[in-house]
């Protein structure tokens, strides 16, 4: 805690004061009390080379001369004062400053207030320069392992607990077990729990918790709901070259429980053609641009917005731009190279490629030379091996023997796999030369290259010494359970943007660490500590309370499913996975206006443009496509099929993936590109749907689909993070969406539909039970039997309806 | 309808920051002078034009150059404004819209390009800027009971940092009705209503339990979505209304269609219309592609301008017709053009724009700005300006970062304005 000494006791009546005092001359003294706030606070953003907002701070001319909004000090009359105007607005106001890092103390405030009033008196010629944030409170961490992750979990409780020892916070009691049941069962595998889950719940006695997060850890739907999560890490697009095999493949390593930093080392150093190695889909991603491959990894794994050093040295951290360009030199030889005959696309080394300093833009009149690979993040490299170290150490001794030669044999095999013919074809003898010649070359002479920088670099980015690898992505995780992360942005971890509880996330680091970087441990701790369980704030706390309570993690923030978990959870309360009617019990004539072609081309309608467009795609989206999926086969993307055919399914704009769709639903998508006239068709359809999972589709959705609107992210830039917002939109799909009004009606052969028939209670009971997880009270009781009334099955539907829209169903407990 | 939070929180934040100076000053005086009423557009319709249009066969003909190709320019009802032969009805409609030719853009690339002009801003790391309409929705109050930002035939670009609630409502295609605006099918207006009377019981109930500022935004959005649903103003998405002659006279194209609903949705509140349209990326056999387009653009952006001009809304109107650049002054061997950022052009109409004037010029082949050379996010800060929005405002994102709407170096094009 940095403390001043405190020198005016009149602050506190400042406001009072009618009339500047400038007899109170004797202000704080400025070199001991104002510069190391300005210089700790401010500077960092205002000074010479960085003025944000046109705001110098470094100066007393700056801060007379103001920013864009106006003079920031006006000495004697902090009243008129800007600066003092933005440190008294509250954390959520707009404008508050510093907008970035801790706010200011009340004494802080206090001491340049009273600077301020007595003149902001500033000695000749100082100007003032940045200073280093002191180092971070910790709490000691337990010196023994923990023996389960039950044991583990209370550790990080304990930790948390003494962190907040003195923050002003409220904690909350920790959330009943049906409501864990349903908070563990969304968080891990993405849907609500079903009757049956609860009923097995119920039906444990003590333990029950662990056993349930046991169970779910070992869903096949665990894979699917972290997939997500890794698909927006990595910003997994489905219409880019390699997209759908990084899917699959991502998926597929979940699946094996493949440890963190193996996946991560296999997608750094990846080579070659998705097809037969599907992890190059991460450098394909960044079209293999050396700059924007250094800037991702830096942000994606480490946690480090270094990529700002792209184009200047870092303007809010200690990153030069030279340590940027050293970084990118390991992807610099790295070249995406396309068949000229086939297409397809495929990464290799050329030797006469290189990342060059300077910059092309500072490079007027100098040669630009290559630039070595350094890697900029300091490993700690203590004197003694950290216990947690030893412990990997351990776990792996026995993995790690495999033999080098074997390793470099396979790793040519599953480069030239592609090579291979399909089976049942006859083998092409000069094919077979080839090949034969090829597996004789050296791994690092053949066409698709192996990169040894990137090798490298990944073994670095990965190094258990490193710090940064494992809690960013324990920051990640902790937020996806949590509502929010240690550090937020989850990706910028910096020394001016320090975690709130920097021993809790150093514990849950070491603790995935040792644990050989295992996920699902890491989820393992997470969800049976008690911090997990705690509950949401009431509405009526205070704001600040509210927002300090979050930030320490005694309290969970409100937080809603994310669109693939509501859409899967909607499917999975109205059982519509399978068909819930009878095999033409709903067929109806459907009376609908279709518009024909009129055979006259009309041009550029968005269907026809279908090539171009990344930014801005067109998509039809009309009557109720905006919540079809369309499965995509994880085992067959993976599968090595025939050249051409996934590569051709690689380079799909989010319209042909569409036009794909419409295709396959038999919609006329031609008509588009024509004139038309409208034309009333009627059609017998038997009105039977059924909902495939939204976390099986061609990713990110198409633009104003259901997952989209409910802000699965674009996944085209950096920094994108889920956007929870409501909106109208949203709504209106739910209220209004054909899978809201199919999940609510009653079908025959949901057991719904027979308790019904039976017992009234027991069906109102049970919906409650399908849809959120809990029994109706009294209260709810008595209203829902007033529905069933008149027509059981339609007022039954109305429960459901009404059910499914309610805040409670869509909001985590 | 809401608009934004943040305009909640702008004005909260305009009452701190004078709070020296309120006393005794009405609220409503004092937020009329800090947005400053500079322009008198109060809706947009923004014709997007997807691919990279031509420059050269569309606004800005180059007669008697080899460049030309193989369109002749026609006189319009502005005495020395000329524009390409596939615009004929639009010629004479041409005393109420300007051109600009001289747009200095940056990017050849379809998708960064069309990044920048919808949004002002270069396509970056971190931060996804939002487009122009989801600006004008967090900028402005809403008028009504429709969604203020419309997007007909295609996306619009991404709200960005402004969140959900300023993303366009889309209509996939102009005309065909909405399923999402009524109960599903087989539930009466009388069920549907029970049923929301359920709902609000229900979340009554919770809604103590559970605060903070996500449950309240969706209890808005609830609300909005009610409201929208019972709004007299829905019959606006319909053309039924319009007689056949009306359609025909858009040309009954889907783009007809499109121009006409968004006459129909400003009309009735929207802010921001945006038309979308591809087919402009014109690598061959351009001057049949752009004869097409023409045949198809013509009659729809004329009779949008001339019906608006009719009902007295185009001054309060601003009209775009608006591509990501411009095409290369030099045919190819495929009888087409490429892409040219360099230097191309726009028609804007309405809103305040006088008519019939003719902003910058480009060099003897189209090549290059000549004269007053605009650059993209010049053309942003004018349509901002246009609409009366604060240029220099900044709003703070979720994630903390205070950012600009407007680029601080733009300046928008004044002499547009009268």
């Amino acid at each position: 805690m940095r403390t001043y000494p405190r020198t005016i006791s009149l602050l506190s009546v400042s406001g009072i004061l009618a009339i500047p005092l400038p007899a109170l001359a004797a202000g704080p003294d400025f070199a001991a009390q104002i510069q190391p706030i300005l210089e700790l606070n401010c500077v960092r953003c205002h000074n010479g080379e960085k003025d944000k907002g046109g705001l110098r701070m470094d100066t007393l001319a700056g801060l007379l001369e103001g920013g864009d909004t106006k003079e920031a000090i006006v000495p004697g009359d902090p009243d008129k004062s800007e600066l003092l105007v933005r440190l008294h607005l509250r954390p959520i106001d707009e404008g508050v400053m510093p907008d970035e890092g801790q706010a200011l103390t009340k004494e802080e405030v206090g001491l340049l207030e009273a600077w301020v009033r007595a003149g902001a008196l500033w000695p000749e010629g100082v100007v003032l320069t940045q200073r280093t944030p002191p180092p971070l409170k910790r709490v000691a961490l337990p010196e023994k392992a923990p023996a389960s992750p039950v044991e583990a979990a209370a550790m990080l409780d304990d930790i948390l607990k003494r962190e907040n020892a003195s923050a002003p916070v409220v904690t909350t009691d920790p959330i009943a077990d049906e409501a864990f049941l349903r908070r563990a069962t969304i968080d891990l595998i993405g849907r609500i729990p079903t009757m049956a889950e609860i009923r097995d719940y119920e039906g444990q006695g003590n333990g029950r918790r662990e056993k349930l997060v046991a169970k779910l850890l070992n869903y096949p739907r665990f894979n699917d709901r972290w997939t997500v999560f890794m698909a927006d890490m990595l910003r997994i697009r489905s219409n880019i070259p390699g997209g759908n095999q990084l899917l699959a493949y991502i998926h597929g390593s979940i699946e094996q429980e493949k440890p963190y930093d193996v996946l991560v080392r296999e997608l750094i150093a990846a080579s070659g053609r998705a097809n037969s190695n599907p992890a190059v889909g991460y450098l394909l991603g960044d079209d293999v641009n050396p700059m924007e491959l250094a800037s991702s990894s830096a942000q994606v794994f480490l946690g480090v917005r270094i990529g700002c050093a792209m184009c200047h040295d870092h303007p809010f951290d200690d990153w030069r731009q030279k340590d940027f360009y050293h970084f990118a030199a390991y992807f610099g030889k790295t070249r995406k190279v396309q068949g000229r005959q086939d297409g397809m696309v495929y990464t290799t080394e050329a030797d006469d490629m290189a990342v060059l300093w300077p910059p092309e833009d500072k490079a007027a009149g100098k040669t630009r030379e290559p630039v070595t690979p350094r890697f900029p993040f300091k490993l700690a490299k203590p004197g003694a091996t950290p216990d947690h170290l030893l412990r990997l150490e351990k776990l792996r001794s026995g993995e790690q023997q495999v033999a080098s030669s074997e390793k470099d044999a396979a790793a040519l095999d599953a480069l030239l796999d592609g090579v291979e013919p399909a089976v049942g074809s006859p083998r092409d003898p000069v094919l077979e030369e080839a090949e034969r010649e090829s597996r004789a070359l050296d791994v690092h002479g053949d066409i698709y290259r192996a990169s040894v920088l990137r090798e490298e670099l990944s073994k670095l980015i990965t190094d258990p010494h490193n710090d940064y690898f494992a809690q960013a992505f324990v920051n990640r995780v902790w937020a996806e359970l949590i509502g929010r992360g240690f550090v937020e942005p989850l990706d910028n971890f910096s020394a001016y943007n320090p975690p709130r509880n920097p021993s809790a996330l150093e514990f849950l680091s070491r603790e995935f660490i040792a644990s050989g970087y295992d996920f699902r441990h890491l989820i393992r701790i997470i969800t049976l500590s008690d911090t997990y369980r705690r509950a949401s704030l009431p509405a009526a706390t205070p704001v600040v309370q509210r927002e300090e309570s979050e930030k320490s993690f005694t309290a969970a923030p409100t937080r809603r499913m994310i669109g693939e978990v509501l859409f899967d959870s909607v499917v999975v309360a109205g059982h519509l996975a399978d068909f819930k009617w009878p095999q033409g019990a709903n067929e109806k004539q459907v009376s609908r206006e279709i518009q024909v072609p009129t055979g006259e081309m009309e041009v550029g309608s968005p269907a026809a443009e279908m090539k171009e467009a990344t930014a801005a795609p067109a998509m039809r989206g009309d009557g109720y496509d905006l919540e079809s999926t369309l499965k995509l086969d994880f085992d067959a993307i993976l599968t090595k099929q025939e050249r051409g055919e996934l590569e051709s399914m690689r380079a799909m704009s989010d319209e042909q993936i569409e036009a794909e769709k419409m295709a396959a639903m038999n919609k006329d998508a031609q008509g588009n590109t024509m004139k038309f006239t409208t034309r009333t068709v009627t059609e017998t359809v038997d009105d039977n749907p059924r909902f495939d999972s939204a976390m099986h589709m061609a990713t990110p959705a198409p633009p104003a689909h259901f997952l989209r609107v409910f802000g699965q992210p674009e996944r085209a830039g950096l920094g994108e993070f889920r956007d929870t917002s409501s909106s109208l939109r949203q709504q209106l799909m739910m209220l209004n969406g054909r899978m809201t009004h199919e999940a609510s009606r009653v079908g025959p052969l949901e057991p719904l539909h027979r308790i019904l028939q039976k017992d009234h209670d027991l069906a109102i009971e049970h919906a409650y039970l399908e849809i959120l997880t809990r029994r109706p009270v009294s209260e709810e009781l008595a209203e829902a039997r007033a529905l069933l009334a008149a027509d059981p099955f339609e007022g039954m539907a109305d429960l459901r309806w009404a059910l499914l829209n309610s805040h409670e169903f869509r909001f985590l407990p | 309808m809401s608009a934004c939070t943040d305009y909640q929180v702008t004005r909260r934040r305009l009452l701190k920051m004078f709070s020296a100076s309120i006393l005794g000053m009405p609220v409503s005086q004092l937020l009329a002078q800090a947005v400053p009423g500079k322009g008198r557009a109060e809706h947009v319709i923004l014709f997007w034009n997807s691919g990279g249009m031509s420059h050269l066969d569309t606004w800005d003909p180059k007669p008697g150059r080899k460049v030309q190709g193989e369109f002749a320019p026609i006189k319009t009802s502005v005495s020395g404004m000329e524009i390409s032969e596939i615009f004929p009805q639009l010629a004479k409609q041409m005393h109420h819209a300007a051109l600009v030719r001289s747009i200095a853009g940056t990017n050849g690339d379809h998708g960064r390009a069309q990044y920048e002009l919808q949004t002002g801003f270069g396509q970056t790391p971190n931060i996804l800027h939002p487009g122009l309409g989801s600006i004008v929705v967090s900028e402005r109050e809403p008028l009504g009971d429709l969604p203020a930002f419309v997007s007909i035939s295609g996306q619009a670009a991404r709200a960005g940092y402004l969140g959900q609630q300023c993303e366009a409502y889309f209509v996939g295609r102009p005309g065909e009705k909405d399923p999402y605006l009524a109960f599903p099918e087989g539930i009466s207006h009388a069920r549907g209503m029970q049923r929301l009377q359920i709902l609000e019981r229900m979340n009554a109930r919770t809604s103590g339990n559970v605060g903070a500022n996500d449950m309240k935004a969706t209890e808005t959005a609830l609300k909005d979505a009610v409201a929208l649903m019972e709004s007299p103003a829905l019959k606006a998405f319909e053309l039924d209304e319009e007689t056949p002659q009306t359609i025909e006279r858009y040309g009954n194209t889907e783009f007809g269609r499109g121009a006409l609903l968004a006459r129909r949705l400003v009309e009735k509140g929207v802010r921001f219309v945006q038309v979308n349209r591809g087919g402009f990326d014109n690598h061959g056999n351009i001057f049949q592609a752009m004869r097409d387009h023409g045949a198809v653009m013509d009659s729809g952006i004329a009779s949008l301008l001339s019906d608006l001009k009719a009902n007295g809304m185009l001054e309060k109107t601003l009209v775009i017709v608006l591509s990501e650049f411009g095409r290369t002054p030099r045919i190819n061997d495929a009888g087409g053009r490429d892409h040219w950022a360099a230097c191309f052009g726009c028609m804007m109409a309405g809103g305040g724009i006088k008519g019939g004037s003719i902003i910058g010029a480009s060099d003897a082949d189209g090549m290059e700005p000549a004269e007053r050379s605009v650059k993209v996010p010049d053309l942003h800060a004018t349509i901002c300006h246009a609409l009366g929005i604060d240029l220099d405002k900044e709003v703070i994102t979720a994630q903390g970062r205070p950012m600009r709407l407007v680029r601080k170096e733009a300046s928008p094009i004044r002499e547009l304005f009268g």
